[in-house]
């Protein structure tokens, strides 16, 4: 609706290193043996970069209640097929 | 008869326009942004592979017919039956009701002139031709998985998997960017006055299949990713011999198949929701709890996936969530049911062919229903799964309810999008031979998979043979009823009487324009005022009902 | 005449049933109490049917308006909130109903049955080979002796597979690369019919198996005879000769000894505590587990030191070792 709703390059710059940095991340903590834990981090540093993604390239900061319910719903959704099929996987 | 045009005669505008078909030529049809145009070239697409994957299923049951037949190979019997799957299911029956009747109705119902994004609507067609193309290609070496594709079958088999999954994949896709414009268009175009509570309950109907396909669809879409991994760079995801588990393809291809069992069967079910309240003159019964249970079968759909695998070697503990959940569909379902048929009490019925096809619809999808309660519960499941016994019940389900429903709204709208009337005689012989055939074709097939026949077999042991006979015998009656009923539906496109603006006097907005509607579809956009099931008549003489004013300019 | 047609189904299966029941001998106890869990959903369906099904019809009927006939006055009602809340509640209870009684009976039948005897099943792209614990083998041709319980162990070669009994009323998928289980109490003797349930590739719909429940005494003399064809080696002491071969004894013991490892005495079936969380019961799976992976599942207490036999070993002599240690019981 309103114009200019962009902070600037400046923001975008910054989210933009932050994603390389965590995608370096990635690959560092890889090397890492942390058992069980290196999946956690993948997926945590995953998650935060697609919430940076989504906040800042996707201007989900500047949305509405509505956007928000439509964006955060699905997240039940992944919880929902995670926790089914570990219904199965974990009680075999 | 033609007194009676209080309702009708409203705002037909005189002289007969063709309205949004007016205009001619392949591009005026290919680049057209006109959500009815739009809708139209899905009908005429599904239309044609629900034709197409007709003749596979009469292919199949001819096949059937003795034990051994040897009329084609068992490998070609194979391909069919998978051919028969995918195409009734990605081309016919998923996009028909929600991309062809919903793109042509949702705007109509909810007085818009369009839908949200129309050019994402026109782009959403020509991905889902596009998948159509690749899935043609994927037949120079036709795929023999089922339309399940589970691994490692479909890991291993030298035939085109990854073309067809492909293929449904762009399908997927243009299902999704449609289910998403259906989103934003029941938002944000309502006409002015039309609060949630005053949509037409086949609106509720197709935002709940939206919100499924937007959710669902990417899941699949993400499966079939990873299985093309699995087959051209040797990834083992599924693979348990590099660690992979295929049990998990399982859990994510029904994650997404089974919600996408209700993106078919709500719009059907918010068809017979609009056609019972017309033909029984009545206001529909329980409007709140019809419209929300939609929602409530939408969102507890997606936790009972697991139901399809009881005995595929899932954890014991699962199983037991997974049968205890999917039975709680079974309520909101069953409320649906009641609220239709009590609708009914004390109306003034007719039977015209919509209507003859919503109680059809009733009538098979209870039964269908009500044979899922042995496949819900534990104990009967491991004796019927995979049988005919499942053969059956889907059938009776997606047939005997989506398809029926379809055909309601396709006869009950075909005034409206084509501007004239079907030949109601015709439509009644086509249903007649359609219910005949579909009940000897199917009806036999719960007892011969109670009787354990399983699915998917190109043969089979003698005992089985008789009732095979019948049903192979029904699939012909049924094919005839259908014949019929497109050669009517031929027949009324181009020789039907004109027809009226509101042949069946209904309320919902639709009703209020021209038949066929112009391509802005209305002078004015109305303005509503009251819900639109207000048809009770009362015994003292009073004015007809309104829900609606027209002349507040452009919402 | 539509609600006769209709109904006939779950009549007919009504009647299919009572057969079942009549018989003195049902093929299996799985089978009349999977039938009798059939026969009260129909009856509480078919009530369901009825009820539907007739109001459907009788209100067609009772308000049918005439052809041309001007539209009858209708009743303005638009709903009730006691009606709603009635038929939520009452198909929820019969819903419930069908879900309980399904699951005692699905616990029941897939449960172990004391004494069995085991039976490897192997399945591949179109066949089922049977191995028996005394080292004979057989294709398509399972044979039991009647009244004595089997369990039988089941795995793929190649791609997945089902094993359905219609007699017995149960079926179960066959994997690569994990057992499952089917437990069969014949009690029936006779020929029954084994089916392969999932799609496989072309020679599906002939890949068929019978089961066979012979007298016990006929069995055994079967087995007797059968003597000389059967493997050099019965599956224990192919399993005793592998692991002395791995130089699994070097770490682990017959006797209870703890040595580097746990002591295979008493491990079948028991509960192990792991080290990265809850127990689990000790079974085929289990053990099939522990020599392709053995960082899977670590037994508490000890140390993480044990080999992969992944790529050494074949699904065979895993099958073998385990039928040993099962003997040291
Ligand atoms: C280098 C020593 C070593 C060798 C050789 C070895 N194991 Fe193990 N095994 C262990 C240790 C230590 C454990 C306990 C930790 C674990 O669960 O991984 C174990 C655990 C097991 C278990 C699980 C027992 C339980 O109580 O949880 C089984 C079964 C087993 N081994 C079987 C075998 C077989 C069969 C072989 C030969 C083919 C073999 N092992 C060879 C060291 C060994
Ligand atoms: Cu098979």
């Amino acid at each position: 609706m309103e114009k200019g709703r962009g902070a600037g390059y400046g923001v975008y710059v910054a989210v933009f290193a932050a994603l390389l940095v965590l995608t370096g991340a990635t690959v560092g903590v890889s090397y890492i043996d942390l058992g069980i834990w290196n999946v956690a981090a993948a997926l945590l540093i995953a998650s935060v970069k697609a919430t940076l993604v989504a906040l800042f390239f996707m201007h989900l900061r500047h949305e509405g209640r509505l956007v928000w319910t439509f964006a955060l719903v699905p997240i039940l959704f992944l919880a929902l097929i995670i926790g089914g099929t570990l219904s199965d996987t974990l009680f075999r | 008869m033609t007194e009676n045009t209080a309702d009708g005669t409203m705002l037909s505008g005189g002289g007969r326009s063709r309205g949004y078909l007016e205009e001619k030529g392949f591009r005026s049809w290919a680049l057209t942004l006109d959500h009815k145009r739009i809708g139209a070239l899905y009908l005429y697409t599904t239309l044609f592979f629900f034709l197409l994957g007709g003749i596979f299923a009469l292919l199949i049951r001819i096949k059937l017919m003795y034990p051994g037949q040897e009329i084609f190979s068992n490998h070609t019997y194979n391909v069919l039956f998978t051919l028969h799957g995918s195409v009734m299911i990605f081309l016919f029956i998923i996009p028909a009701i929600p991309s062809g009747l919903g793109n042509f109705f949702i705007p109509l119902l909810i007085g818009a002139r369009d839908v949200a994004f129309p050019r994402l609507n026109l782009a959403s067609y020509w991905i889902f031709v596009a998948g159509i193309l690749v899935i043609l290609g994927s037949l120079l070496r036709p795929m023999d998985t089922g339309w399940t594709f589970y691994t490692p079958y479909s890991a291993k088999t030298a035939a085109n998997v990854t073309l067809l999954s492909f293929g449904i994949f762009l399908v997927g896709m243009s299902s999704i960017l449609t289910g998403l414009n259906f989103i934003v268009t029941i938002h944000t175009l309502r006409a002015p006055g039309m609060t949630w509570h005053r949509l037409p309950l086949f609106i509720w109907g197709m935002y709940a299949t939206s919100i499924i396909q937007v959710v669902a669809t990417p899941v699949v879409g993400i499966t079939f990713l990873l299985l093309a991994m699995e087959r051209l760079f040797g990834v083992g995801f599924f693979d348990p011999a590099k660690g992979g588990d295929p049990l998990l393809f399982q859990h994510f291809f029904w994650f997404y198949s089974h919600p996408v069992v209700y993106v078919m069967i709500l719009p059907a079910m918010g068809i017979i929701s609009e056609v019972i309240p017309v033909f029984s003159r009545k206001p529909i019964f329980g409007y709140k709890a019809i419209a929300y249970s939609s929602l409530a079968i939408a969102f507890i759909g997606f936790f009972v996936w697991g139901h399809h695998m009881f005995v595929s070697g899932m954890s014991k503990t699962a199983g037991i969530i997974f049968s205890f959940l999917t039975f709680f569909v079974a309520v909101p379902t069953a409320v649906k049911v009641f609220n239709w048929i009590a609708t009914m009490y004390k109306g003034s019925i007719t039977f015209e062919s919509p209507m003859l096809y919503s109680l059809t619809f009733i009538f098979l999808f209870t039964f269908g229903g009500l044979t899922g309660m042995f496949l819900g519960a534990l104990a009967t499941n491991i004796h019927l799964h995979d049988t005919y016994f499942i053969v059956a019940h889907f059938h009776y389900t997606m047939v005997g309810g989506t398809v029926v429903g379809f055909l309601a709204g396709l006869h009950y709208w075909f005034p409206k999008m084509t501007g004239r009337m079907l030949s109601e005689k015709m439509a009644r012989w086509g249903w007649l031979l359609t219910f005949i055939g579909f009940n000897l074709t199917f009806l036999v097939q719960f007892y011969l998979g109670f009787k354990g026949m399983p699915r998917r077999w190109a043969e089979y042991p003698p005992q089985y043979q008789s009732l095979n006979i019948v049903s192979t015998v029904g699939s012909w009656i049924m094919a005839g009823g259908i014949l019929v009923m497109f050669s009517n539906f031929i027949r009324g496109f181009f020789r039907g009487d004109p027809a009226p603006a509101n042949p069946w006097k209904g309320l919902t907005l639709e009703w209020q324009t021209a038949s066929p509607p112009p391509t802005e579809n209305f002078e004015e956009i109305p303005v509503v005022t009251d819900w639109p099931y207000g048809y009770a008549k009362r015994k003292t003489a009073g004015p007809p009902p309104r829900f609606f004013d027209r002349g507040a300019g452009d919402g | 005449m539509e609600t006769a047609e209709a109904g006939d189904p779950a009549r007919g299966h009504g009647g299919q049933m009572m057969n079942a029941f009549a018989q003195s001998a049902a093929a299996s106890p799985s089978a009349w109490k999977i039938d009798a869990v059939f026969l009260f959903i129909a009856v509480v369906s078919l009530f369901f049917f009825l009820l539907v099904e007739g109001m459907l019809i009788y209100f067609a009927i009772r308000y049918r308006r005439r052809k041309g006939a001007e539209e009858g006055a209708t009743s303005e009602v638009r709903g009730n909130f006691i009606l709603e809340v009635v038929w939520v509640l009452v198909p929820s209870l019969a819903v419930l109903a069908f879900f309980i009684y399904g699951y005692v009976v699905y616990r029941d039948v897939t449960t172990p049955l004391p004494g069995a005897s085991d039976i490897n099943v192997v399945t591949g792209q179109f066949v089922y080979e049977f191995k028996y614990p005394d080292g004979r083998a057989a294709m398509n041709e399972l044979r039991v002796p009647a009244g004595k319980p089997v369990k039988l162990i089941m795995t793929s070669r190649d791609v997945i597979h089902g094993f359905f009994i219609p007699e017995y009323r149960i079926k179960q998928d066959v994997l690569p690369g994990r057992y499952t289980y089917l437990h069969l109490q014949p009690d029936l003797e006779g020929t029954f019919d084994i089916y392969c349930t999932q799609y496989c590739g072309v020679g599906h719909s002939t890949m068929r198996a019978k089961l066979i429940v012979m007298p016990p005494d006929a069995y055994a003399a079967w087995a007797a005879q059968g003597e000389g064809a059967k493997a050099a080696m019965s599956p224990p002491e192919k399993g005793k000769a592998l692991m002395e071969k791995f130089g699994c004894m070097g770490c682990h013991s017959a006797d209870g000894t703890v040595k580097v490892g746990p002591s295979f005495k008493g491990l079948y079936g028991r509960r192990v505590e792991l080290a990265q969380g809850p127990a689990v019961m000790a079974d085929e799976g289990y053990i099939r587990e522990s020599l392709y992976d053995p960082g899977a599942k670590v037994a508490k207490g000890f140390p993480n030191v044990m080999p992969t036999y992944k790529g050494s070993i074949t699904d065979d002599d895993v099958a073998a070792i385990i039928a040993h240690i099962k003997t040291l019981n």
